[in-house]
């Protein structure tokens, strides 16, 4: 069974829509990639998912529960599905181990010893167990985007979410974070990445999805598709990233 | 004339007196103010468009009228419309609390839109709840922006307590006119009195200072 189901899913703000009904079933342990110029929609569709935009036209199921069936429920989907920004968001008042240990705590309910030492496993994993007492200013990018993908791992969602994750990063710094993507993509975590980074979307992506005007315009193999673009579009598209 | 600053002791604890009127105003007006300037402030930042309309009049009501005529309404003209009578001091306190109210809640209002929407986005991504994310993400972090302009309306506000010579009440300015009138000291009274008022607005200053230096304003 299908883990997000998209049917006929559409968002428009005021008079331009930025979905078109569309139509996207990712399963259990994909790794899909979506790319598109900007305004294409992607990011927006991610935002769907988890509910930050609210769909306006069709529905959205996310595990079996509808992104249109109240608070609470929606509540339920967000905790499963963690979600990693661009500008990585971590809570500037709190220490990396605070940050993991945040939703764990108010989510989930764990006692905070108990909430802690998980933390701490976590920020391990991600290679930070040594900045768990740093604050975020403290951080370079790369590892505040570690500590980012750390807190969202530790609400333990079945669905991961990333929205350009590398983007705002240098290149060297870029590195750190995407091998943390594929460790967890090896580990069988369902992903969902917005980015640029094409031979991540080659060597990791088990799918990429190119996003034009609202809408999926290509959707197959990634390397297939980078190698053999099926359109013109993308083919001109991936010439400029 | 001659001045003569030795005649300050004799006139001291009157002055104490009126010291003590003007900071019991103050910090029972800036009681009800800071709470009415909360609740306002959240009605205003997160409020529907009843609410937040609601809020919008309350504010524009009361900073757009001077805080005298303020008073004056509630002490001569209130009694007339309603036949509730109140004393000079609840006139004022309640003066300083609806007046200094809407000048915090567009404080806290600024302060709870300053925090970065991605803050409170990674928040209810993680499946907070709303209130759950204004109380641990955003209103700490609020909290250390709106202390310096909180501070100022503090300050202010003592001072405005001045004003309430227009209904009588005995705080500092209007015993320092009572004195005045009796032995027409004018440079010796008046100097006593800014600098009373001086060392109630300095405490004031300090403590913020201290309250901003201990805690990092992020």
């Amino acid at each position: 069974m299908s883990i997000i189901e998209f049917r006929k899913t559409s968002k428009t703000f005021g008079q331009v829509t930025v979905l078109d009904q569309v139509d996207l079933n990712i399963d259990s342990g994909e790794v899909v990639v979506l790319i598109g110029p900007s305004g294409s929609g992607k990011s927006t569709l991610l935002r769907c998912i988890n509910g930050l935009e609210q769909i306006t036209g069709g529905d959205l199921v996310v595990d079996g529960i509808s992104v249109k069936s109240g608070n609470a429920n929606l509540r339920q989907i967000r905790q499963e599905a963690g979600m990693v920004f661009q500008q990585f968001n971590l809570f500037p008042q709190m220490t990396a181990l605070e940050n993991v240990a945040f939703g764990p705590r108010q989510v989930r309910g764990l006692a905070k010893a108990e909430a802690e030492a998980q933390a701490l496993a976590l920020l391990d994993k991600v290679g930070l167990k040594e900045r768990a007492r740093h604050f975020p200013s403290e951080l370079s990018g790369g590892q505040q985007q570690r500590v980012a993908i750390a807190r969202a791992l530790a609400v333990r969602p079945k669905v991961m979410l990333f929205d350009e994750p590398t983007s705002a990063l240098d290149p060297e710094l870029k590195q750190e974070v995407l091998n943390v993507m594929r460790q967890l993509a090896q580990e069988g975590m369902t992903m969902v990445v917005v980015t640029h980074e094409m031979s991540f979307a080659k060597q990791v992506g088990t799918r990429l999805i190119f996003m034009e005007h609202g809408k999926i315009s290509v959707d197959g193999e990634p390397r297939q598709m980078i190698d053999n673009p099926p359109s013109d579009r993308l083919k001109d598209f991936l010439q400029h990233v | 004339m001659e001045i003569d600053w030795s005649v300050i002791p004799s006139f001291l604890p009157q002055l104490v007196a009126g010291a003590k009127v003007t900071l019991t105003i103050a910090f029972w007006g800036l009681v009800i103010g800071t709470a009415l300037g909360f609740l306002v402030g959240l009605m205003r930042a997160y409020g529907n468009r009843v609410v937040n309309a609601l809020a919008l009049v309350y504010v524009e009501l009361m900073r757009g009228t001077p805080i005298v005529v303020q008073v004056m309404f509630l002490y001569f003209a209130l009694p007339i419309l309603t036949g509730i009578r109140i004393n000079p001091m609840a006139a004022a306190i309640l003066s300083i609390g609806v007046n200094a109210g809407a000048y915090i809640a567009e404080i806290v209002r600024g302060a709870l839109l300053s925090i970065p929407r991605g803050l409170s986005e990674a928040g209810l991504a993680m499946g907070l709840p709303r209130w759950k994310v204004l109380v641990h993400i955003v209103g700490p972090l609020a909290f250390r922006r709106l202390i310096p302009p909180l501070g100022n309306q503090y300050i202010v506000s003592l001072k405005d307590t001045s004003l309430f010579i227009v209904i009588g009440v005995a705080e500092l300015t209007r015993t320092g006119q009572e004195i005045m009138a009796s032995n027409f000291r004018a440079v010796e009274i008046w100097t006593a009195v800014g600098v009373f008022y001086l060392i109630m607005t300095g405490v004031l200053s300090l403590v913020l200072r201290i309250i901003e230096k201990r805690m990092r304003i992020l």
